[in-house]
């Protein structure tokens, strides 16, 4: 009975089956992925540096790892460090003296070799990274167990240090993006075929998007034309350019808001577009839903060949272009100000401030689609709107200090921010709001791979929830909508 | 099926009230209703307020969906493929919902953006019909200016624009004029003998004894009777006839006297001065007896005439009196 019922249930589903078989093969290989990381390499480097023993005896120090000399073991981790400030050279240590975070004695055979930090765990690399990795970025490393002595003095005694550490060459080195894009490959395939079929399931898709782009068509023209956009539009234009302006000037100059570079200018500035553009996108779509339903024009368009889900998506993309096309040109414009006062950021960095910016204003205008639609009147719609645009904008750190304070972080104590733990829940959080999460996407576009890690989020996470955003509200939007509009 | 083009088969509706997402109360709009128009015909959707009328053709034409029961179109469940079968529908809501800046021109090509037409043929089919409708002259002015009329009769060129097989009209007399209602009438006529089958809704009897030929009356969500407007006459006169009677000292113990009696009705009372005026609905066989009893009673008669029976007679004795709500 269960089995049949079960049946019923996936037959009902006919045009999403392949996209749900996709979905769950996916999950699979992401599982196989997961597994893979966990089986061929170690995940947790600071384990094995924790694993150390320190033994002073006489004037000796021994370091040993639990590990025979020799053996070698892959590790994989973050890291926390630019490795170009961790070359050895005459400049940057003292000859003779003992390191103990790094657990040897800097000598002259030093010199060249870099020292990295993968995850809190110190390796030997023999050879200059400076310009091949950077921090933050997710690695793999082969490293061997290696003994040697070496000697230092401490307060006036000659100590003997038996040292067992960790070596790695270059060549052992990689991206652990080298590995991640065979599965990401694989899964954005699968994912393509079975949205493909999917979508040919879809009766007279190519009609519903006709109409889809109709209405969007529509929306369009006569928002740009809407008072409020207007309004709005010249407002964040302004906005934008000035505060591009601002911060390429601020590249130059040596106060506490100094910008150190093009690309960390125009992070700030994605911040400040997603402030004005974000009310912009609330604020055209504010009403949308339930105006039409006041002025019956909502009857005249759900009598028509149209699905409801085609209506929803063709407001969202029209609405979607009201502000889109006015915040593009002030991007561009603000840029362009940004890069003749200061550093010009890279082409990644300038495409993912771009592109990111439309999938950002489409995420807030579905958002305010599925509050417009639950709205019971227009007093509700308006609240919901600033409601909405207040807590992404503005009381959002608000919300992370509340956070971390009930998960036993010290908020009150002096650089509390500084703290990794308030750090990793600020970070994950920020995945919850299309502000940061479209702030951090372009950050991780200034890097060149997605095996990046933003204290505690995978590069590809933020992917995916810039990509879930505004599929996750547009589906909920004509969920909604199909849930009112049934009566 | 024979020739039927719009088939209603036990469909069910409920509102839902909601708070918070949860269904808190359900009200039945329709239940089970079945209804056929054929096609050709000019159907009256009749009913008190409250009846399920609208809901019925909310239901036709996508704005709702039913919860049970099948809508068929030329035999095809309309929500199995809508977006062919919306195409043969047409629909002028009572309340017409246009967008105020476009004019009319503009109006037309953005809902003949929902069909398959062309620039070609919007231009010239929308032409065509605002010439018919009278809106030629006022085809560039914004619909913010429009009177209530000319929205109507816009939103019935919308309604016709990508020729629909059957057109669906809620209520499409109201707020009209009588020169605006004459007119629309004569347009559905008109639209009628090209072959154009009609299902409209309306509160305004006459008008539809007047124009339709095929008549249904829904009641609590329930079709209660479908027939022509010929048949529906034929049969209540078959079971009750309306006469009216001038007497002279008719008075309340008359009154009662008669309607104690099963199958006798006083369903109106004008005081003509001189004499009094009674109109009886009742059973053929019961005249002698209201006679007699009216005699009896020392009611002087000095004329007996019986009278037609009207749609609306047909409409209060089956809607019981109408439930205004």
């Amino acid at each position: 009975m269960k089995i049949s019922r079960r049946l019923n249930q996936w037959n009902n589903l006919k045009t999403w089956q392949p996209l749900i078989i996709a979905i769950s093969l996916i999950m699979i290989i992401a599982i196989l992925h997961k597994a893979h990381w966990e089986l061929n390499t170690e995940t947790n480097p600071i384990d094995t540096w924790k694993g150390k023993k320190v033994t002073n005896d006489n004037n000796e120090t021994n370091i040993n790892f639990p590990e025979n000399i020799g053996d070698s073991i892959t590790f994989k981790g973050i890291l926390m460090t630019s490795p170009k400030f961790e070359v050895y050279s005459n400049d940057s240590i003292v000859l003779g003296e003992y390191s103990k975070d790094e657990a040897l004695v800097y000598d002259e055979n030093l010199y060249g070799k870099t020292i990295i930090n993968l995850s809190g765990m110190r390796i030997l690399v023999n050879g200059d990274l400076s310009g091949e990795f950077f921090e933050s970025e997710i690695i793999t490393v082969k490293a061997y167990v290696i003994e040697n002595t070496s000697y230092y003095t401490e307060n006036g005694q000659n100590i003997t240090l038996n040292r067992e550490g960790w070596e790695a060459i270059p060549e052992d080195i990689h991206l652990a993006s080298d590995t991640d894009y065979y599965f990401f490959g694989t899964e954005l395939i699968i994912l393509a075929i079975g949205s493909y079929y999917s979508l040919n399931r879809i009766p007279n898709l190519k009609n519903q998007l006709g109409f889809a782009k109709h209405l969007a068509l529509f929306e369009f023209k006569r928002g740009l034309k809407a008072p409020r956009m207007i309004v709005l539009g010249s407002f964040f234009t302004i906005f934008i350019v000035g505060i591009g302006w601002l911060l390429g000037d601020l590249q130059n100059s040596t106060s506490v808001f100094a910008v150190t570079s093009g690309n960390d200018g125009l992070l700030r500035l994605s911040y400040f577009s997603f402030f004005v553009v974000s009310l912009a996108a609330i604020a055209v779509s504010v009403d949308t839903i339930h105006k039409e339903r006041q002025s019956n024009t909502l009857n005249m368009l759900l009598a028509r060949p149209i699905n409801r889900e085609t209506i929803v998506l063709g407001k969202a993309l029209g609405l979607t272009m009201v502000v889109g096309v006015p915040a593009f040109i002030a991007q561009v414009l603000g840029l362009y100000f940004m890069t003749i006062a200061g550093e010009m950021p890279t082409i990644g960095c300038m495409l993912a401030f771009l592109i990111f910016g439309q999938i950002m204003i489409f995420t807030m205008v579905t958002f305010q689609l599925c509050l417009a639609i639950s709205a019971k009147n227009g007093a509700d719609v308006v609240i919901y709107g600033l409601g909405a645009w207040l807590l992404f904008s503005v009381v959002w750190t608000l919300l992370v200090y509340a956070v971390s304070f009930v998960i036993g972080i010290d908020v009150s104590a002096q650089n509390f921010e500084n703290d990794p733990e308030y750090q990793a829940i600020a970070s994950r959080l920020a995945l919850l709001n299309p502000g940061f999460v479209y702030q951090m996407a372009v950050g991780l576009f200034a890097h060149r791979t997605i095996s990046i890690d933003f204290e505690g989020v995978p590069g590809w996470l933020l992917l995916l929830s810039l990509v879930l955003w505004p599929l996750t509200c547009l589906r909920i939007a004509t969920w909604l909508f199909k849930r009112e509009m049934r009566g | 099926m024979g020739n039927s083009l719009l088939e209603l088969d036990e469909v069910q509706k409920d509102y839902r009230i909601r708070s918070f997402g949860r269904v808190i109360r359900t009200t039945k709009a329709l239940d089970k209703l079945s209804l056929k128009v054929e096609k050709g015909q000019i159907f009256g959707f009749l009913g008190p307020n409250g009846a399920g009328k609208t809901t019925t053709i909310k239901c036709i034409t996508g704005i709702l969906q039913s919860d049970a029961g099948s809508i068929k179109i030329e035999g095809e469940n309309i929500e199995e493929n809508s977006f062919v079968n919306k195409n043969k529908i047409g629909f002028l809501p009572e309340q017409i919902g246009l967008y105020g800046n476009l004019n009319c021109f503009e109006t037309l090509a953005f809902y003949a953006g929902f069909y398959d037409l062309n620039e070609n043929d919007i231009e010239k089919r929308g032409s065509n019909l605002l010439k018919i409708l009278g809106l030629k002259k006022d085809s560039k002015r914004p619909v913010r200016e429009f009177s209530l009329g000319m929205k109507k009769r816009l939103a019935l060129a919308i309604a016709l624009l990508h020729e629909p097989q059957i057109l669906v009209l809620d209520e499409p007399t109201s707020g009209l004029d009588p020169r605006g209602v004459k007119a629309l009438r004569s347009v559905l006529r008109e639209l009628n003998q090209e072959g154009l089958t009609i299902l409209l809704s309306s509160h305004v009897l006459s008008e539809v004894q007047e124009i339709c030929t095929h008549v249904g009356i829904i009641n609590n969500g329930k079709l209660i009777r479908q027939e022509s407007i010929q048949k529906i006459r034929e049969k209540v006169q078959k079971t009750a006839i309306k006469l009216s009677l001038r007497v002279k000292n008719f008075d309340k113990d008359n009154r009662e006297d008669l309607t104690q009696k099963k199958g006798v009705n006083v369903i109106e009372e004008n005081d003509l001065g001189k004499h009094q005026q009674i109109i009886l609905r009742l059973k053929e066989k019961l005249i002698p007896w209201v006679t007699n009893n009216l005699v009896s009673n020392d009611v002087q008669i000095f004329s007996i005439e019986p009278q037609d029976t009207s749609l609306e007679d047909v409409f209060m004795m089956e809607t019981g009196g109408g439930n205004e709500d």
